[in-house]
């Protein structure tokens, strides 16, 4: 075998594994509508955290946002989880809390994500709801 | 080139916060105490224990010198260790190439720039971590192999092989499988031969310096290959979902690169990873966000590393079936070392991530494949060398290529 009739055989090989690891993304695309942030942090934090995760009912902020809502209980702490569109959302969600009272601690922003929480919340609570941000 | 590098590992060496790096704490712990109490930290006291020490006693002894004469950071002359041992590898993997094809200049310069180009190397070699120290005691092993499977074995380069491949899985464990691939070619190469010396030897050396680990760690803790969980009961075929093994989300993430997207599904992580930073680890606000917005560059920037990655996960791929194939066809056990050692590495790993599945893909980081890369680099190296047309225009087109390969990456890899 010459060098050249490996490499081209290697190229091609390497051409079907990486076609046919391609061809699972597209067609799993194709077949399954992406889901929505709140969606996939919905599953997350019922199947890889094990949580309850509720509607909001009773907060209007957090009701106000374009990628939706939703209510857990994270080691004994109630958060409040809504989901911006876009950072200039962030900020509208963020200035909404702040006017009842600076909620300080409470009030925290990761990415898009707006979580209020109860109390204040541990390292460990935040991690989680980190965990399951999309 | 190999200055270039070692300007850019030690930088960010010195730049990266070493608590941001896998197992940072857990990693200090254990080289504190094997370096100050001389003995192995127990399973409360570090969640690393089941690590072999070459590393941590080197680092740990190292964090006592320099904080002995009043330099106070007890932890960067480990992570100058692991970029030391990134340029090791880098020049190791130069030499390997100029081993196999001692005429094929080309071969070897895009060999060592893909190797030096590596995120997941350049990566590694920033952390207060063992890992590039063991590749690079792997890659010596092979090369020194490799060498004497095309000249001849002597005792001193069968000892020098087992003693540095036995030195790696003493680093890391992840190099036992490129011992075994050495210790296969070895004893294929022998079978010809009919002279099982350099088998005798370079098993020898490795096991004499490997055994008391081993022992220890089967008296200590149940197995000579203990992990600092058990695995959970049931069938292992049951332990991972069939998203683990075909990645649904492969699309995705490449857009996406960046944690939980993908999570735990083998491929599209792993990429993500290697290419880029899945976990957030490297140039990102450190999590958690103190409160502030992840920025939007942060993500494209990893995005842009999924692309950039494409033609050369190709090209290492096609190179170690490459390898493979003429190793075959040639009969020759020196460059089948690269592909067994390769595939070995690549088959150990993903027993251990079935085996040890996690919710937040902890298992799943480029940097437990990093011993792959020697192969894989020459391997790429190998097909481009081979692929390329040989006219003046086409050597230019090969360069730039490179040129830009490298350049793309610079904003990522320089912290």
């Amino acid at each position: 075998m010459t060098e050249q009739r490996a490499a081209r055989l290697g190229l091609v090989g390497a051409l079907v594994v990486m076609a046919a690891q391609l061809s699972v993304g597209a067609a799993w695309s194709l077949t399954h509508d992406d889901l929505s942030e709140l969606a996939l942090t919905t599953r997350c934090l019922e199947r890889e955290k094990g949580l309850v995760v509720e509607q909001t009912t009773d907060d209007p902020v957090a009701s106000s946002a374009g990628g939706g809502t939703l209510r857990t209980t994270v080691e004994g702490g109630l958060v409040t989880l809504s989901v911006a569109t876009s950072e200039a959302e962030v900020e509208r969600l963020r200035a909404a809390y702040a006017v009842g009272g600076d909620p300080g601690a409470r009030l925290d922003v990761h990415g898009r994500y707006v979580a209020l929480w109860l109390r204040e919340p541990s390292p460990t609570q935040r991690q989680v709801t980190y965990d399951c941000a999309y | 080139m190999l200055f270039a590098e070692a300007v850019l590992l030690v930088w960010n060496a010195w730049h990266y916060d070493w608590l941001r790096g896998y197992d940072a704490f857990a990693n200090a712990r254990y080289a504190e105490i094997v370096s100050t109490e001389y003995r192995l930290p127990s399973e409360a006291e570090s969640g690393v224990w089941h690590t072999p020490p070459l590393w941590f006693a080197l680092a740990g002894a190292l964090g006592r010198a320099t904080t002995t004469i009043g330099w106070g950071h007890a932890q960067r002359p480990g992570q100058l260790l692991a970029a030391a041992a990134g340029l090791a590898t880098c020049a190791l993997v130069f030499f390997l190439a100029r081993t196999l094809w001692p005429e094929r200049r080309v071969l070897h310069l895009v060999a060592l720039i893909l190797t030096a180009a590596s995120p997941a190397l350049v990566r590694a070699s920033a952390m207060y971590h063992p890992e590039t120290l063991a590749v690079a005691l792997a890659t010596g092993g092979v090369l020194v192999a490799a060498r004497a499977l095309r000249t001849r074995w002597t005792p001193g380069s069968a000892a020098a092989a087992g003693a540095l491949l036995g030195l790696a899985s003493l680093t890391r464990a992840w190099a036992l499988p490129v011992l075994v691939a050495v210790v296969v070619a070895v004893g294929l190469d022998a079978l010809g031969r009919r002279s099982w010396t350099p088998v005798a030897v370079v098993s020898g050396v490795a096991v004499l310096l490997l055994a008391p680990w081993l022992v220890n760690e089967q008296v200590a803790h149940g197995s000579a290959l203990a992990f600092n969980r058990p695995p959970p009961a049931g069938s292992v075929f049951e332990r991972r979902p069939a998203s683990f093994y075909v990645g649904p989300h492969t699309l995705r993430a490449i857009e996406h690169p960046i944690t939980p997207l993908a999570r735990n599904e083998l491929v599209p992580h792993l990429y993500a990873d290697w290419w880029g930073d899945w976990a957030l680890t490297w140039d990102s606000p450190p999590p958690p966000a103190p409160g502030a917005l992840l920025p939007s560059a942060v993500v494209s920037e990893r995005a842009r590393q999924m692309l950039v990655g494409v033609v050369p996960s190709l090209l290492a791929l096609a190179g170690l079936l490459a390898l493979g194939l003429l190793a075959k066809a040639r009969r020759s056990t020196a460059l089948a070392i690269l592909p067994l050692s390769a595939a070995f590495v690549v088959a150990a790993y993903v027993v251990f991530a079935v085996r040890y599945p996690s919710t937040d893909g902890d298992t799943i980081k480029g940097t437990y494949l990093l011993m792959t890369l020697p192969a894989a680099m020459v391997g790429a190296a190998f097909v481009v060398d081979v692929l390329r047309p040989r006219r003046g225009a086409w050597a230019t087109a090969t360069a730039a290529a490179l040129a830009v390969l490298v350049a793309v990456q610079l904003p990522f890899l320089v912290l």
